[in-house]
């Protein structure tokens, strides 16, 4: 019980809910443990654990794996505490069911997974955790028929681009959502959620300004490029090949990841920025080195009444291995060991707008479908017009109109020229932080309150 | 076609005739021509059959190549800075504070403002647009939040229209009403323990909630007295509230006052000089 638990406490927790009164419809077999815990929430979790593949599934929203239920009711188990049962009810049957059946993909996953493949992630509710992905191995058939069924989802959709682009973008058709959702959900289907989720952002495009054509345009030709690269996965360079994997939904195991060489450097949180991709919030947290200079990114995912990481601060520095998935940038990381707490990450040095670009341009040659990339700059804001943009001695890049932080960004500077993180996107920067001397505002977006619950 | 001094189209002038083409759709119009170069080489290299594929695909090159070769805009001139306030901002974790605050006890924000031009603090610059915003049509607590924001919030106002308030300015009074703390409903048989020692404002409060005399239908003006008792009685009237029976009724109500009495003590030591 000790080596499965995530860490003392957990145990600690789990020792009250580890009483028969809690629990309803419990019950084991030669393959699961089950049952429903009652607790402070209005409808109780529904908790099952393998306990031959050793695997837990729970409701509740905790990111921890395996969860206070979880143990609870293992620890219930061994005292035999739970009675022996011969069918399990709905809830733990269909999950054991899975668990027991002999084919498993490497990477498959029920529902469409957010751009940067959040199906894998620890706060998704589809999240197969690393316990859950471990012991099942991979079949060549099981591969084959996803490579198959990705490669006409594919072409499906070069085809559907290419009718766009023959019946002309003023077809009344593509100002309803109906005529992009079809879409995006026969990708599902393909199981090329990355690709999904972009043509759902792309709908979102349609009639928001004046200029909106260019804008759709740009993201059909990003969504053609994945499509051909795609399609010739085995013809790319492996880091290519890795990244456009990635974008179009392939997913890559954390275990794999995590059996990778670590990098390890002081790593500095820059910047952090939520956004909502379809149903899911998806949190970044932006990391440089100190040592190397490299960015990194981690990701975090929260369904509706989860909680997102909140486990970095921004504007602290920790000594930390981070593993890298495969990728021709390379960005998106996890996180292994920490060998510190925490400290005030000092002398954050910015570049200028001049060497920002080229760095982004240098990011965008690696991935050309490339919707974000950090930078870190030495600028003042100021107004082109109507325009916010930040600048400095070598040039001026644009603020994303309408984005938040602006009034922060120019509060906290007072017009002079300060550190800034941003995130570079197609329609302008995103400001994150301001690095001031004493202290780091974060000003990134937020996720909504209301959507996600309090941290656990 | 606009081109170049040396007769070739510009990558932007390509793209709009893209994006034109694209509009109309190929069935009614011909893709541009590449212009020489890197697209013209993609064209020649990998032709494809039909207009809308050439199209799709010339769009995906430019696409690439406009993003990938981003540059920056000439440098903007830099806006003036405020005129310097010389007042200590207040501490980073009131702003943490008057965040809590705000979700959880707006009831103090009014005391928290004052509190801040009391001690002659001025707002910590990420707090002024969203307090200032936050009153924009409320003239008495905007007017406050302009003079804890000192110059840097006229000069937030000016660079951003929309943190300008939009109430309507009274004839009279509005000077007086910014220094002061708006009353609050206080029922007339509590209204003596706003000024009452420490002991018996707690004694009142504990006794009444562990008695349940005290119940959820008081809530409210609880809170009021609770946000206007002589700072110098919170300690005392927290440490009562604690003690109220466990098996009362009225034990939750005692958590929430509880819990304003620490915020808002933990607030005014908070912005004390050091």
């Amino acid at each position: 019980m000790l080596a499965l638990a995530p860490k003392p406490s957990s145990l600690t927790a789990a020792q009250p809910l580890a009483v028969a009164s809690r629990w309803v419809t419990s019950g084991c077999d030669g393959r699961g443990v089950w049952g429903r815990c009652t607790g402070t929430s209005a409808e109780p979790y529904d908790c099952v654990i393998d306990h031959v593949g050793v695997a837990f599934r729970c409701t509740c929203p905790s990111r921890s794996t395996p969860c206070k239920h979880a143990l609870a009711l293992l620890l219930l188990w061994v005292r035999g505490s739970v009675a022996e049962a011969e069918t399990p009810p709905g809830f733990a049957a269909a999950w054991l069911a899975g668990r027991v059946a002999a084919v498993s993909p490497v990477v498959d996953s029920p529902s469409p997974p957010p751009a940067d493949a959040p199906t894998d992630a620890p706060g998704s509710a589809a999240a197969p955790s690393p316990a859950e992905s471990l012991p099942l191995p991979p079949t060549r058939d099981g591969r084959d028929d996803r490579v198959a069924r990705m490669s006409a989802g594919l072409a499906e959709l070069d085809r559907w681009l290419d009718d766009r682009l023959r019946t002309g973008l003023a077809d009344p058709a593509l100002a309803r959502y109906d005529t992009w959702d079809d879409l995006a959900a026969r990708l599902v289907d393909a199981q090329v959620g990355g690709l999904a989720n972009r043509v759902r952002r792309m709908a979102g495009l349609v009639g928001a300004h004046p200029q909106w054509h260019g804008h759709v345009l740009a993201e059909m030709g990003a969504l053609h490029l994945l499509a051909t690269a795609g399609r010739r996965l085995g013809s790319l360079p492996p880091h290519l090949a890795d990244s456009v994997a990635a974008a179009i939904g392939w997913q890559v195991r954390q275990a794999d990841v995590l059996a990778g060489v670590p990098h390890t450097d002081h790593w500095m949180v820059l910047g952090r920025s939520d956004t909502r991709e379809d149903r899911i919030e998806v949190r970044r947290f932006w990391l440089r080195g100190r040592d190397t200079g490299d960015w990194a990114m981690l990701l975090s995912f929260a369904a509706y009444g989860q909680s997102l990481d909140t486990s970095f601060a921004v504007g602290t520095e920790v000594h930390a291995d981070l593993f890298r998935y495969p990728g021709a940038l390379g960005l998106r990381s996890l996180l292994g060991r920490r060998h510190n707490e925490p400290v005030a990450a000092t002398d954050v040095a910015g570049v200028t707008i001049a060497v920002a670009c080229a760095g982004i341009g240098r990011a965008i040659v690696a991935e050309p479908w490339l919707d974000r990339y950090p930078v870190c700059v030495v600028a003042a804001p100021a107004r082109i017009g109507a325009r916010w943009v930040l600048t400095d001695a070598t040039g001026s890049l644009p603020l994303q109109p309408g984005v938040g932080g602006i009034g922060q960004l120019l509060a906290c500077s007072e017009g002079r020229p300060t550190v800034i993180v941003a995130e570079w996107t197609p329609g302008g920067l995103v400001p994150l932080t301001l690095h001031l001397p004493d202290r780091s505002i974060d000003i990134g977006p937020v996720a909504e309150a209301s959507f996600l619950a309090a941290s656990r | 076609m606009s081109s170049t001094a040396d007769g070739t189209t510009r990558l932007d002038d390509y793209w709009e005739q893209m994006v034109t083409v694209a509009l109309l759709g190929t069935d009614r119009r011909e893709p541009p021509v590449p212009p020489t170069g890197g697209l013209a080489d993609l064209a020649a290299d990998d032709p494809l059959p039909t207009a809308s594929q050439r199209l799709l695909q010339q769009m995906a090159a430019c696409t690439t190549v406009r993003r990938a070769g981003v540059l920056p805009a000439p440098p903007a001139a830099l806006i003036a800075a405020p005129a310097p306030d010389p007042r200590p901002v207040t501490p980073p974790s009131a702003t943490a504070t008057w965040r809590r605050l705000v979700i959880d006890w707006p009831v103090l924000e009014d005391e928290w403002v004052l509190a801040v031009l009391a001690t002659g603090r001025r707002l910590a610059p990420e707090l002024v647009p969203p307090v200032l915003g936050r009153h924009r049509t409320d003239v008495v607590r905007h007017e406050r939040a302009l003079l804890a924001a000192g110059p840097l919030g006229a000069w937030m106002v000016e660079w951003s229209p929309r943190l300008a308030c939009t109430g309507r300015r009274p004839t009279s009074g509005l000077e007086l009403a910014v220094h002061h703390l708006p009353e609050l409903p206080i029922v007339p048989e509590l209204l003596p323990l706003l000024e009452a020692p420490a002991d018996q404002v707690a004694r009142t409060l504990a006794t009444g909630l562990s008695k349940a005399t005290f119940n959820a239908g008081h809530r409210a003006v609880l809170i009021n007295l609770v946000a206007r008792v002589n700072p110098s009685s919170l300690p005392a009237v927290g440490a009562a509230l604690n003690s109220v029976d466990a098996l009362s009724p009225s034990v939750g109500l005692a958590y929430a006052l509880t819990e304003l009495v620490h915020l808002r003590h933990h607030m005014l030591t908070e912005l004390e000089p050091a």
